[in-house]
């Protein structure tokens, strides 16, 4: 490939152990990605596919702590310091612990931001305020079918980072990148880094995309792969997820 | 009707960008369709000629003196159609779908009261319809799930999480994230982002309206309204005629369960246990853990069993415009007993604990103001829940002889 291809990974935290959580992490971190999305498990992710919805249900299931999550980012910060940590959660968690500190508790342990899909941008509770105040990026999620005048809002922000989800739906179902998508990615660009994904599983939707965005966001596919090869232990998800990121990444 | 989808702290949009416009869409249509002389004429004559209108308010005068405290009166909403008020959303929200050109419904149902209101209203209206539901509950309210599958239906048994009334709310939103250009969402409490809580209200209002026009007939007013709290819309469309008139007291109960233990109950409102929270696009107070997780919840009536409450009922609570009490599952099953007994009238589990706080209530109270009970659900539904917790051992001499007769039939 000619474009070097810049490949967000997702992981669930905590799953489906955190010695194979590690696994996962390095196993990715040795396939090339550029950045880490570490989701925090939430009992009611409406935003989420099957597949990480059980994931987040598995990890909680065993009593899952929010500060466990965090503690597993500091882990990945301190192996990987080359690798950023985007955190993905849910906004009761945020709100819950209150939005200020998870903030605050999030740039201590040196996040680089926050994705909270069900805060919205107009309506964030002060995420965006908070994220500021600590030196993180609040990272707000765009959608296809967003208004015109949603889309002028929100580019009115100048937020440095903005997350595409890329299909009408969930997570965890195969995308088709048409022009329609294209002209979409086109009209949120505006001053902000994409982070483009949902749905992405082959290389070649990857290729496809990557010219478009910042950096191509892969989910699903490193859960689902993560759970078959979990019987394996940590030398099986391991090669199992570098293998898949390095078909993503080119590398 | 909400400040920008708020009730003062309470409500708002809090869900995935991909679903704000959907939402903007659902909320234009719902003040074009308010304005339609046409709509609201239709909606009449649904009212009247299918759900039932207007069901009665019942002077409940044995109840009143055995309990030697003020008169009772008991607004029969479990006789409209399909057996609760369910319907009278169910109908509307459906009626406004199909003016938005929608040809296919989606709903999340706990015990299946909502589902089984969704599935006539979309059976009537001549729409596709699919019915969320927890395993747990398709498991333990098979009666609902086959009265679903007549009228149509089909029922998706949800697997995540719980297996009860929250997974099927995240899997409908789930759907309807997908499917928005065709589906309509339709939401059975008054919760959820806004516009619902606004939509359930006005919709479910029909049954304030009445029972203000049926005082007034009959020449009482003032006294104690009382209505049962799982998400609030039969509360909501109950008091919200009322909300301006000092002169009526509202009282909302919620589930209390087998006790104060988390796990063991569904109280937001008058305990301790629970938390501002965002959860289910909308903000209100909630059940969670320090972390801000759900927590379990219980109920005998499955319809009371979730761990949210309606945002405008919350902001009324911290008002003290509504205040709140609870009912124990032992004495909810009390209320259905008394007041089958005493009237003739079998309160679904739900609406017996508003029975149970009337009783309460008229225990304590000096003066001969009124006490009326909003019965928002008849209780023919329960027997396959009451009948093993009243009558154990008949009950399973029929079941096992029931089993015998459909084996040996094969």
């Amino acid at each position: 490939m000619s474009i070097p291809i810049s490949l967000m990974a997702h992981l669930v935290a905590g799953y489906p152990t955190d010695e194979l959580a590690k696994a996962a992490a390095q196993g990715l971190a040795e396939g090339g990605v550029s950045y880490f999305e570490v989701q925090l498990p939430f009992s009611d992710p409406s935003a989420d596919g099957p597949a990480i919805q059980s994931a987040c249900a598995q990890v909680l299931s065993r009593g899952y702590t929010v500060s466990e999550g965090f503690a597993f980012i500091a882990y990945l910060r301190q192996m990987f310091p080359q690798i950023p940590v985007y955190a993905m959660t849910y906004g009761n968690l945020a709100y819950r612990r209150g939005i200020v500190r998870f903030a605050e508790d999030a740039a201590e342990i040196g996040i680089a931001g926050l994705i909270i899909p069900d805060l919205p941008f107009d309506h964030d509770e002060g995420l965006r305020q908070a994220c500021t105040q600590v030196g993180i990026d609040a990272v707000p999620v765009a959608a296809p079918s967003m208004s015109q005048q949603r889309i002028t809002l929100l580019g009115n922000h100048g937020y440095p980072y903005v997350y595409a989800s890329l299909r009408a739906g969930i997570t965890g179902t195969e995308t088709e990148i048409d022009n329609r998508t294209l002209l979409f990615l086109d009209s949120i660009r505006g001053s902000s880094r994409l982070f483009g994904g949902f749905g992405i599983r082959n290389a070649s939707q990857v290729g496809l995309l990557a010219p478009y965005v910042h950096a191509v966001v892969a989910g699903s596919v490193f859960v689902d792969l993560i759970g078959a090869h979990a019987g394996e232990g940590v030398a099986g998800v391991r090669q199992a997820v570098r293998e898949k990121a390095r078909e993503l990444t080119g590398m | 009707m909400s400040t920008l989808g708020y009730f003062d702290r309470f409500g708002g949009r809090y869900v995935a960008e991909i679903l704000q416009q959907p939402l903007v869409e659902l909320e234009q249509a719902f003040t074009e369709a308010l304005a339609d002389p046409a709509f609201l004429a239709e909606l009449v004559e649904q009212q009247r000629n299918f759900v039932g209108r207007p069901t009665p308010l019942l002077y409940a005068g044995n109840a009143s003196r055995e309990l030697g405290g003020p008169p009772i009166y008991i607004k029969l909403e479990g006789m409209a159609h399909t057996g609760a008020h369910k319907i009278n959303n169910a109908i509307g929200q459906a009626m406004l779908a199909k003016r938005m050109g929608k040809t296919r419904i989606i709903a999340e149902t706990g015990a299946g009261q909502h589902g089984i209101a969704t599935a006539a209203a979309c059976a009537r209206l001549g729409l596709e319809c699919v019915v969320y539901m927890g395993d747990t509950d398709v498991r333990r309210q098979q009666p609902n799930v086959a009265g679903m599958e007549l009228y149509g239906a089909t029922v998706v048994p949800v697997h995540s999480g719980a297996k009860t009334l929250k997974d099927a709310i995240n899997e409908a939103m789930r759907d309807w994230a997908t499917h928005f250009e065709t589906t309509h969402y339709l939401i059975g409490s008054a919760l959820g982002p806004s516009p619902f809580p606004d939509i359930v209200r006005t919709f479910q209002s029909i049954i304030g309206d009445e029972t203000k026009r049926q005082m007034a007939d009959r020449g009482i007013g003032g006294g104690t309204l009382v209505a049962c709290v799982g998400g609030g819309s039969n509360a909501m469309g109950f008091f919200s005629t009322f909300l301006d008139d000092p002169s009526v007291r509202l009282v909302g109960v919620e589930a209390g369960g087998r006790g104060p233990a988390i796990g063991d109950h569904a109280v937001r409102m008058s305990g301790s246990g629970a938390e501002d929270g965002i959860i289910h696009g909308y903000k209100s107070r909630f059940l969670v853990d320090a972390d801000g997780q759900v927590a379990p919840t219980h109920s005998v009536s499955a319809g009371l069993d979730y761990p949210g409450i309606g945002p405008q009922l919350a902001a009324l609570g911290e008002r003290g415009r509504v205040t709140f009490t609870s009912a124990t599952d032992t004495e909810a099953l009390e209320a259905v007993k008394f007041f089958a007994r005493t009237e003739g009238v079998m309160f679904a589990l739900e609406s017996a604990h508003a029975g149970a706080a009337a009783i309460r209530l008229a225990r304590q109270q000096e003066s001969d103001k009124p006490i009326v009970i909003n019965m928002s659900g008849r209780g023919e539904k329960d027997l396959f829940i009451t009948s093993p917790l009243l009558r154990l051992e008949e009950w399973k001499e029929f079941l096992e002889s029931e089993l015998a007769r459909i084996g040996g039939a094969e």
